[in-house]
């Protein structure tokens, strides 16, 4: 008997994440109008409840178990009790000059958020507004880039979005300043669940610097799951950069897909600083010739953290470059997974394609999954990878020491050596100190 | 009034071994405060093993022997504490480190041999002072100190960086590894200039070479030949003269005779 009822007791909680969204989609289903947006929620959320959670025996998620999120209950859109100058206290970069758009819970905050461009073709906007007053946009490329079909966790996001930055730059725009995108999970009163979704629009020969930035705050857990769609029309340029910051037991999920026309340039930097389970799918699409896509990224987990990247990059036409490089400094029993595809379409003749992992164990008891997949269906490329994992060199360690260099320091300038391959990709002075002040703290 | 040279070095009897492969057998030599001491040997004898040793290289174990440095039992520090006590290893084979650059590297090892001295940081522009006079001393180009260390270097430039480092750092004791190979006659003179111009009372260095050549820029109180890990045979600056018309066989035969 007693053993069935555990049993029993293991399924209900197995399904309770599953629960709390089914009865959230049912809410807000008999709340909405039936728009073509409706009905692209609905039948995300079909999708959803037909494929679930992915579990450890889809390949993809092998090393990265869900279990500890969907055995949980979470909210959605729930209140923020904090006040709000302690909350932007903690923020990253508040006192960048940028246009600061900030949600909280997933919810836009007026009071938080600053519009300093003044060119007013440029939209910098919320999802939600740009859904009536940039329809035509807003149909034209929402939904239209990251995939649903099969994937649990972007079907669940376009079901039940929260809100999030909606961005069109228009021909031959370049913004003055970049636009920083402030997450802010807060957790003080119930387990909360965050689904950000950004589409961004970069018109032709159009140009836009991107932060994007996560953190939480409160003691109990915390699930973001964010969505970002990128459509880069020819020409354009777009600097893009990813940092996860969520201490306390925060989970994060999120899906970028980046579609590139012809002779556009991609150059995109996620920094993973901290976060529980952090899971980062970065898929890149090359529509054109000429396109550059430059895909960088640092982690440095800690304690028990998990930190996976799930890269893909398309190429699918001719003559299109791309280079890939992600480096950890692994710590404690923390786990890293790196999984990078490279995909070389039939026709896409004299593709360039660079993709590099390099991981510093500092401890003994923290452990990487490092997978390269070259898909090459060309015949006339150049692709190379490469994974590494060690211990910190013993040869530059000398060579310092022996210049009367303690050990200690000797360790964090070797560290500093190391990430600075990727501090170096990052075109913002303060995001780069910044990153080198998160060095000095986190080893 | 004579002056009583001050005992700086002192190796007795050191024996030290790599993967259980003995290379120092029981090697002995004394150094004073202001004295040059080369040391030769064929290839394979010992002399970077010694070297690293002396510079605290973990890879290799001393399983006999004690080696005192200004009566502090130098076998004990670390290897930073024994560069703060005042030894300096330039290197046989200086290594590049990416990502370090040479400036703040130089500054973070000057500063850290101040604060272990109790002395304040350097100010930065006594600091660029000292960089512009060191630098110009071995003719190093003022684009290098910017880049990453020893990073795409020439072998002569990197050469020419340990000196400039030694400059910079002012040890008691400086050991070069070799320091003239990979050099060409002006490089080779520059260099030896360096260290001649740091020479003084207080000062001593240890010069391992292969050839007499640097012998003639550098010119020893005390030449010692090494081999299968020990000092066989020691004399003046002419014994380097002699080794340099006659090789170094010898030396071999003179030891295979007397054991
Ligand atoms: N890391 C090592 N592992 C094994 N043998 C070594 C190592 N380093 C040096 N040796 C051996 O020790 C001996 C002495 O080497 P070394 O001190 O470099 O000689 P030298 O500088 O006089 O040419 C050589 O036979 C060399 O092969
Ligand atoms: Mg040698």
């Amino acid at each position: 008997m007693f053993r069935i009822s555990l049993f029993e007791f293991r399924i209900y909680r197995e399904i309770m994440l599953v629960e709390n969204i089914k009865a959230e989609f049912n809410l807000y289903k008999n709340q909405a109008e039936k728009s073509d947006f409706f009905l692209k929620r609905e039948e995300a959320f079909a999708e959803f409840e037909k494929v679930g959670f992915p579990t450890t025996k889809n390949e993809e998620w092998k090393y990265t178990n869900l279990k500890n999120i969907v055995n949980q209950s979470f909210q959605s859109t729930c209140e923020s009790t904090i006040e709000t100058e302690l909350m932007l206290s903690h923020a990253f970069l508040k006192d960048l000059t940028a246009n600061k758009l900030v949600f909280v819970n997933g919810t836009f905050r007026t009071e938080l958020s600053t519009i300093i461009e003044t060119d007013s073709s440029i939209v910098i906007t919320t999802l939600a507004k740009a859904k009536t007053a940039h329809s035509e946009l807003f149909n034209k490329h929402f939904g239209k880039y990251a995939p649903i079909e099969g994937q649990g966790l972007n079907a669940m996001n376009t079901a039940l979005l929260s809100d999030g930055a909606f961005i069109f730059v228009p021909n031959n725009k370049t913004l003055t300043n970049p636009v920083i995108i402030i997450n802010i999970a807060d957790s003080t009163d119930v387990n909360v669940l965050c689904q950000p979704r950004n589409l961004i629009i970069v018109e032709k020969s159009a140009s836009l610097t991107l932060v994007e930035t996560f953190y939480a705050v409160g003691n109990n857990p915390s699930f973001t799951n964010a969505v970002n769609e990128v459509y880069a029309n020819e020409n354009a340029h777009i600097e893009h950069y990813k940092i996860q910051n969520q201490e306390g037991e925060s989970y994060h999920n999120n899906f970028t897909q980046i579609f590139q026309e012809a002779n556009t340039n991609i150059n995109h930097v996620t920094l993973t600083l901290s976060g529980t389970l952090v899971r980062n799918n970065l898929h890149f699409f090359m529509n054109g010739q000429n396109c550059n896509s430059l895909l960088y990224g640092l982690y440095m987990p800690h304690g028990t953290e998990l930190v996976d990247n799930h890269t893909r990059v398309d190429h699918a036409f001719p003559n299109c470059f791309s280079d890939e490089l992600y480096k950890g400094i692994m710590m404690d029993k923390s786990v890293a997974v790196f999984n990078g595809k490279i995909m070389v379409h039939l026709d896409a003749q004299k593709t360039n394609a660079y993709q590099r992992n390099k991981n510093i164990l500092l401890s003994n008891e923290a452990t990487v999954n490092t997978k390269p997949q070259l898909e090459i269906f060309a015949d006339d490329v150049k692709c190379t990878h490469g994974a590494t994992i060690g211990q910190l060199d013993e040869e530059p360690m000398f060579y310092l020491r022996s210049r009367g260099i303690p050990a200690d320091v000797a360790r964090k300038m070797l560290l500093n050596a190391f990430a600075d391959d990727i501090a170096e990709r990052i075109k913002i002075p303060e995001l780069v100190e910044l990153l080198e002040q998160e060095i000095e703290k986190k080893i | 009034m004579v002056h009583k040279q001050e005992k700086m070095l002192s190796i007795k009897n050191l024996k030290a071994e790599i993967e259980g492969k003995k290379i120092l057998n029981g090697l002995n030599l004394e150094v004073k405060a202001g004295e040059v001491h080369a040391i030769m040997g064929p290839n394979g004898a010992g002399k970077s093993t010694l070297s690293a040793v002396l510079a605290g290289r973990a890879d290799y174990e001393v399983t006999e022997g004690t080696v005192e440095f200004e009566g502090k039992d130098l076998l004990e520090l670390s290897p930073e504490d024994r560069a703060r006590e005042g030894v300096f290893l330039a290197f046989q084979y200086p290594i590049e480190i990416p990502g370090v650059s040479n400036t703040n590297f130089l500054k973070t090892a000057i500063n850290e041999k101040r604060k272990y001295q109790g002395l304040e940081p350097m100010e930065a522009t006594d600091f660029l002072k000292m960089m512009r006079e060191k630098m110009a001393m071995v003719e190093m180009d003022k684009s290098l100190t910017s880049r990453s260390l020893n990073e795409g270097f020439s072998g002569g430039e990197k050469k020419r960086n340990e000196i400039f480092q030694m400059a910079m750092l002012e040890p008691k004791l400086g050991i070069l590894d070799e320091t003239d190979s990979g050099l060409d006659i002006d490089a080779l003179r520059l260099v030896s200039e360096g260290v001649n111009k740091l020479r003084n009372k207080e000062r001593a260095f240890i010069v391992i070479t292969h050839y007499q050549r640097l012998l003639d820029y550098i010119v020893p109180d005390f030449v010692h030949v090494l081999y299968k890990g020990r000092i066989v045979k020691s004399g003046d600056a002419s014994l380097a003269k002699e080794l340099e018309e006659k090789g170094y066989d010898w030396i071999k035969q003179e030891v295979e005779a007397n054991s």
